[in-house]
């Protein structure tokens, strides 16, 4: 991992924490404004000189970016330079994603082309707004509130950590030791598409989880993004937001990880762009829940990028549910032999809704096991649901065990689906399965309840949320558990009775 | 008769069963051809039957000569037809095939009827039929439960109307508990009869009593329907369903298949529980074993989508009838 690390940024990893250690630590506060002429130097340098060759909208976006960011003057750090340099050059050859482009090829993002796309500027005071948490009872959780991509420490409650784990601001890091590790790591991805590189580019802060060597977080960290600043339905502004997160799980370390996206108000328009990179070292085990429950006007864009390491696992459980556009690219490398990841997910659409899953697990090495489950539900007749599952098992990557498996519920004539679940296999010795359905709830089930007195209506309904049980009651906790299902329900039963 | 005809069929494990009839002083049934190949009772000692022994403890003071008299148990004396099937034809929706070709039953209330016959015969489709499979077309004929209609009702209608089938290979139903299920359908009874609908808890007090009947634990309700279920625990759960909604007419489609001797044994004994004097049960079988357990009053011989042969009580079923 280091190896390819150092390939890919090699210079500036060594050089910039230096500096950095310099600012804050020994050197006055009159060598702060000089290198904040330095960073907003970068600007012009790396969005001018092919201006002419990119994409003018997505230069729009990514110099409204820039611009928000580099006007909070506290918000310089060498990693966060690094990271939107490194994104600033890799958007010079991207272009906003058409139907002719692969990856989107069933993904409408024109609404938010059609849009005016605003940045976020970093509001201190949002630490006013109170963001009432529904109801659960999660205080026995540590949990980080982030608002607008912008930790909210008085919202959050980290106090119960162990000791040399550090959860927070890519600012707050206090040992030099975890500030070169994030150095080393963050942005450290090949597959780079526009959306990861406008969020580096866009994010005002990285927020970091490093758990060292050995170490057991005993309870899931509740990561909840909320989005303040938002404009009215109709009106052509869509602010968007860029919250990141970087897990850095040592060797034998261990830690859950719970993301929850929560939309609020109904009547609210934004674009939430997200990106998590995970790097799990030899034997670790990291536990990821992704909710998204966005408003139903939001657009939604999230990357999950994760590398294991040999003996590493990972688990996702994913349940999304809201945003009028959401799309999930998530990406698994494995970087060393016997990795275990395991993929849940579930995604439903109740309204005139694309839910998109783009994943991508990679094995390069021996005798991984990996199992994907995807379930979906087209509940609407304007619901699009699309899947693109890629699997690779390389040369090396001799006796893995792979299993995927996509199930889709289609319910209405005119919903679409477009599943797409392909293994590329060229190791000999492996054992791989995959299938695919798309139906209508099973007559005999539904017949069964039916002889049962259970209404038509009642029967289906407790059949098309069964469909998501499976992967729901993968959940971590019970009360999230619970909370989640809730909310499927509702869903599906608007005015239950 | 042909039907009385086999009550000479002597065989070790019927001739209890002809001893105790024997014993009545006045076994008294009077049985009527009211079509080619049914039987209809015009007079039964119904009011005197043990639930647990329901066919061979009739007694002397019923009733043939006096049908009006008052009942022992307070039942209504003068019996009701709780379903008659009339001519009954079916096919299979898809490929058209006729499986059905004519099926005559009646049965009254407080009886127990088994149905045997070789596989392809009809005798499951005609269950199936009976709740209304989806998978099977009425072509022809009249079945009347209850006084109504039965082939006018929606599948869940005839459930709520008092019909019940276990099935033969019930189907799983991954995401939804037993608990949960169970809850459903209770709810939809009471739903029915205008009773408040149980909550989770409540609900969890009436069904331990139920559990204990089949002869679960509690771990059953957690899991989710049939999933994972043993062929036992399957019909295990079928008659626990059975215990929890109650039917007037249960029809048990082939509920020994698949069992052990204890299994059966038990289940057996289950739905003998679940019995009282005005429950009345259909049970398709091959096998004269569930006989043994659940004792049937009539047993009728299906062959080519017909009931061909009927007899009366115990009798020891030609070999040539076991398929297998």
């Amino acid at each position: 991992m280091a190896a390819a690390a150092s390939s890919t940024f090699p210079a500036p990893c060594h050089h910039l924490p230096q500096l950095h250690q310099n600012h804050t630590k020994s050197l006055s506060s009159l060598f702060k404004p000089k290198s904040r002429t330095t960073n907003f130097s970068i600007r012009p340098l790396s969005i001018s000189p092919k201006a002419s060759l990119s994409d003018p909208f997505v230069l729009q976006i990514a110099e409204t970016l820039e611009d928000s960011n580099s006007s909070s003057s506290l918000k310089q750090s060498p990693i966060l330079q690094k990271l939107r340099e490194s994104s600033s050059e890799s958007i010079l050859s991207l272009s906003w994603p058409t139907r002719k482009d692969e990856p989107f090829r069933f993904t409408d993002t024109s609404f938010i082309k059609n849009s005016q796309i605003s940045s976020i500027s970093p509001d201190p005071e949002s630490t006013l707004i109170d963001f009432e948490s529904d109801g659960d009872d999660d205080t026995q959780t540590p949990n980080i509130v982030i608002v607008d991509g912008q930790i909210v420490s008085s919202l959050s409650k980290l106090d119960e950590l162990p000791d040399n784990v550090y959860v927070g601001s890519v600012l707050g890091i206090d040992s030099d030791e975890i500030r070169e590790k994030v150095m080393k790591f963050v942005s450290n991805f090949e597959d780079k598409d526009l959306f990861w590189s406008l969020n580096g580019i866009g994010a005002p802060d990285v927020t970091i989880v490093f758990v060292p060597s050995d170490c057991f977080v005993e309870k899931p960290l509740l990561f909840r993004f909320y989005s303040h600043e938002t404009s009215e339905i109709g009106s052509s502004n869509l602010p968007m937001s860029n919250p990141r997160v970087l897990v850095l799980v040592e060797k034998g370390g261990e830690v859950g990880i719970v993301e929850e996206y929560l939309g609020g108000a109904e009547d609210k328009c934004y674009w939430v762009n997200s990106v998590m990179e995970v790097l799990i070292g030899e034997g670790g085990k990291v536990s990821h829940t992704y909710v998204q429950q966005q408003a139903p006007s939001a657009a939604h864009f999230k990357w999950t990028s994760v590398r294991q390491e040999s003996s590493s696992t990972y688990k996702l459980v994913e349940v999304s549910s809201g945003g009028k556009l959401s799309r999930h690219n998530l990406q698994i490398q494995q970087v060393g032999p016997d990795t275990i990841t395991e993929l849940s997910t579930f995604h439903i659409c109740v309204r005139d809704q694309t839910q998109d899953l783009h994943s991508k697990l990679i094995l390069d090495h021996p005798r991984g096991v990996a199992e994907q489950r995807h379930k979906c539900i087209a509940a609407h007749p304007r619901s699009q649901v699309v899947f693109d599952g890629n699997i690779k098992v390389n040369r090396l990557a001799q006796q893995t065990d792979a299993a995927q498996l996509s199930r889709t519920l289609l319910l209405e004539d005119s919903a679409t689906v477009n599943m797409m679940p392909n293994l590329q296999i060229i190791a000999n010795d492996v054992s791989c399965s995959h299938g695919a359905t798309v139906c209508d709830v099973d007559d005999d089930q539904l017949f069964y309840l039916l002889t049962r007195g259970i209404d038509l209506a009642t029967a289906r309904k407790s059949l098309i949320f069964a469909f998501g049980t499976e992967v729901m009651s993968r959940l971590p906790c019970d009360s999230l558990q619970k909370k989640v299902e809730r909310h499927i329900q509702r869903l599906l039963d608007p005015t239950p009775s | 008769m042909a039907s009385l005809a086999n009550f000479s069929t002597i065989s070790s494990s019927s001739a209890a069963h002809l001893s105790s009839i024997r014993n009545s002083s006045s076994n008294s049934f009077l049985l009527t051809k009211s079509s080619p190949n049914s039987i209809k009772l015009l007079s039964t000692p119904r009011q005197c039957f043990n639930h647990r022994r329901l066919v061979l403890k009739a007694k002397a003071n019923s009733v043939i000569d006096a049908p009006t008299t008052s009942s022992i148990d307070g039942v209504s004396d003068s019996p009701k037809v709780l379903l008659e099937v009339k001519d009954l034809t079916a096919k299979i929706a898809d490929s058209g095939s006729q499986i059905l070709k004519g099926v005559n039953l009646v049965i009254y209330e407080g009886e127990i009827h088994a149905i045997m016959g070789k596989n392809g015969s009809g005798k499951s489709t005609f269950s199936k039929v009976l709740v209304g499979h989806p998978d099977y077309e009425v072509t022809g004929g009249t079945v009347v439960f209850k006084g109504e209609n039965l082939l006018d009702m929606e599948p869940e209608e005839r459930s709520l109307a008092g019909l019940f089938m276990s099935f033969q290979s019930p189907v799983e139903i991954p995401g939804v508990s037993n608990n949960d299920f169970l809850r459903m359908a209770y709810n939809a009874r009471r739903k029915k009869l205008d009773l408040p609908e149980l909550g989770p808890l409540e609900f969890y007090d009436y069904i331990s009593r139920r559990l204990k009947i089949v002869n679960m634990d509690t771990n059953f309700l957690n899991r989710n329907v049939n999933e994972g279920f043993s062929g036992g625990e399957k019909k295990r759960n079928e008659i626990l369903q059975l215990a929890v909604l109650g039917a007037d007419l249960a029809i048990l489609d082939e509920i020994d298949s698949g069992l052990d001797v204890d299994a059966l044994q038990d289940v057996g004994e289950a739905v003998n529980e679940l019995l009282t004097p005005q429950k009345s049960v259909l049970m398709v079988t091959h096998y004269q074993r569930l006989l043994d357990i659940i004792k049937p009053k009539f047993v009728h011989i299906m062959e080519d989508g017909k009931i061909v042969k009927t007899a009366l009580m115990a009798l020891r079923v030609n070999p040539q009838w076991h398929p297998d």
